[in-house]
């Protein structure tokens, strides 16, 4: 669409650009031109509002209704407290405490790994690229090996049996599956965490970390004063994405591994939700479980934020 | 760093140690896909007597894998290609068309990628059933649109807002619209950033699988990662064959690993940068 005025109002564009241009406002042009920025950025809006945000809502006011011959029916915190007699859900929630204890674990890993490789540790590209790999598999793959390596005669319990160890029940003995599946996980992601942490370490100030090794630094004296502050940001990510992931993306391996047994000892909030929308028909009580696993996000989320920060401001 | 020679290989052995502890889960199912159904029980770390192909194609032809397999590809690819499309107009728009409330949709979209599937999925499920579209194809594709878009945006957002306002100005001066920029500059300069997106949702969608058990109950309409959960107790005895079924799964995403894991990366690591 050839267009008379365009010169002038490409001279106008570059200062509107600090806030709102006015080629959008601009008069004297097709309506097709100014409406340009909505016609593009329609299809997403609506998406993003029907088949995300909407449902946000819906989730929420769908949590104080009944289910079943009360459907539709205001309840109040009915499901709510329905939700916190229920032994199952309180074991989900203990579960996720346990994963928020682990989470530091979960991110010492990657970011030492990532250390080494950036100090150019002997096979650095190669550990890169095997490291990575089963964090582009899905869950139900790594889930369904995992059956076969952890079975009770299985590789694992061959490897303890060959050191003179007893062999562990490790998805069938409900004190030790969730370890078990939360190990997967961790072994399945470290790889994310890898990639991110080493994208951090190539913005990091090099003539900084020859300075130290100038001045006789050791390695962890290294690690400890320039790079962990110098890293803050990326830590600070790493540190949020794997929470998000260790609760929203592990229902795979839950649904092959262990199906959230044995005696519920492996129920995650998501597999909750699953159970009560999929198998129990308990869609508003699900909804509840939902609007709690939201909230225990944005607390875990913004806490981890403040608390990070302030740890890094101290370094 | 004194004395760091040593130390460096000390460590290079424990990764080495760390890297067959990754591998091996791998190799150990290859095997094991490759026996007989005797020779496992007699002895499942055995090196296999032969590479036994007719598992596969057993696993294949017998347990549906096919058709699971079709389904994947027909969801994935319409998938992807919508999310390309309307991600990167999206973003264009976003980047160089400044428009009144254009961050506020900026800072919205960022808030619909903190909103996981899980809290919307119950509502979501309704809302579909409501529409007609569960159970249809067209039904997930646009449940993964959803899901991966506010990611998509955000990337190529970011992506678009490093080139020069000067490109589209000059572009404009030789007499393109807006439209016209977009499908003559914004598509074509996007491309590395849109092979990174695209391979990583493309990841996302092949191997999701509680997003596809929700929308799509029905075994004609089943992706292969759900096959994949269907696989154990198809085979309870034949170890051999859940194996193939499980490699079946695995070997698209080795080989788009093994050819484009510079973009997988590039993709899981745009996000950090910015913060």
């Amino acid at each position: 669409m050839p267009n008379g005025d365009s010169p002038l109002l490409v001279r106008s564009a570059p200062a509107g650009r600090t806030d709102e241009a006015p080629a959008a406002r601009a008069p004297g042009r097709p309506l097709g031109e100014r409406l340009a920025p909505f016609v593009l950025i329609a299809p997403a809006l609506l998406i993003i509002l029907i088949f995300r945000l909407w449902p946000l809502l819906l989730g929420v006011n769908f949590s104080f209704t009944g289910d079943g011959e009360q459907n539709g029916a205001q309840v109040g915190l009915g499901n709510y407290a329905e939700l916190f007699d229920d032994p199952v859900f309180r074991i989900a929630l203990r579960n996720v405490g346990l994963l928020v204890l682990l989470l530091p674990i979960a991110v010492a890993i990657p970011g030492l790994l990532a250390t080494f490789i950036f100090l150019k540790v002997p096979g650095n590209r190669f550990f890169r690229s095997v490291y990575f790999f089963p964090a582009v598999l899905s869950p139900v793959i790594i889930g369904a090996i995992f059956n076969l390596l952890l079975s009770v005669d299985g590789p694992l319990n061959a490897v303890l049996g060959f050191v003179g160890l007893d062999p562990v029940d490790w998805l069938g003995d409900s004190s030790v599956a969730i370890f078990s599946v939360v190990g997967v996980h961790i072994w399945a992601t470290f790889g994310m965490g890898l990639v991110v942490f080493l994208s951090g370490f190539a913005t990091l100030d090099p003539t900084l970390l020859d300075a130290a090794r100038v001045d006789g630094a050791s390695t962890p004296q290294v690690i400890r004063h320039v790079i962990v502050p110098g890293l803050s940001r990326t830590i600070q990510f790493v540190f949020v994405t794997t929470m998000i992931g260790m609760l929203t993306s592990m229902f795979g391996l839950l649904f092959v591994m262990t199906g959230g047994g044995p005696g519920g000892s492996t129920y995650l909030p998501e597999f909750y939700i699953w159970i009560q929308q999929g198998q129990m028909n308990r869609p508003a009580l699900a909804s509840a479980a939902s609007t709690v696993l939201f909230l225990v996000m944005l607390v875990v989320g913004l806490a981890q934020i403040a608390i990070l920060r302030r740890g890094l401001k101290e370094e | 760093m004194r004395g760091s020679r040593l130390g460096k290989w000390v460590i290079a052995v424990g990764m080495a140690a760390l890297a067959i502890a990754t591998i091996y889960p791998m190799l150990f199912t290859v095997n094991v896909a490759m026996k007989t159904q005797r020779e496992y029980i007699l002895d499942r770390f055995s090196l296999s007597s032969g590479l036994r192909w007719e598992n596969i194609s057993t696993a294949w032809e017998s347990g549906g894998m096919a058709r699971y397999f079709v389904n994947s590809l027909i969801v994935v690819t319409g998938a992807v290609v919508l999310l390309l499309l309307i991600g990167s107009m999206a973003g264009f728009a976003l980047s160089h068309l400044r428009f009144r409330g254009s961050r506020a949709l900026f800072l919205g979209c960022l808030a619909a990628l903190f909103v996981p599937f899980q809290v919307i999925m119950v509502p979501l499920a309704r809302t579909m059933a409501d529409t007609g579209l569960i159970d249809t194809y067209p039904g997930l594709i646009l449940a993964y649109v959803a899901q991966f878009l506010p990611f998509t945006i955000y990337l190529m957002t970011s992506y678009y807002s490093r080139i020069p306002s000067e490109i589209v100005d000059a572009a404009r001066i030789d007499g393109n619209s807006p439209y016209g920029v977009y499908r003559r500059i914004m598509l074509p300069m996007g491309r590395p950033a849109l092979l990174s997106v695209g391979v990583l949702n493309a990841l996302f969608c092949w191997n999701d699988v509680l997003i596809a058990l929700l929308m799509t109950p029905s075994p004609e309409r089943r992706t292969l990662m759900v096959g994949v959960t269907s696989l154990r107790g198809q085979y309870t005895s034949d170890i051999p064959l859940f194996a193939s079924g499980v490699l079946i799964a695995a070997v698209p995403v080795l080989v788009i690993y093994l050819f484009l894991q510079r973009q997988i990366a590039d993709g899981v690591t745009a996000g950090s940068m910015k913060g």
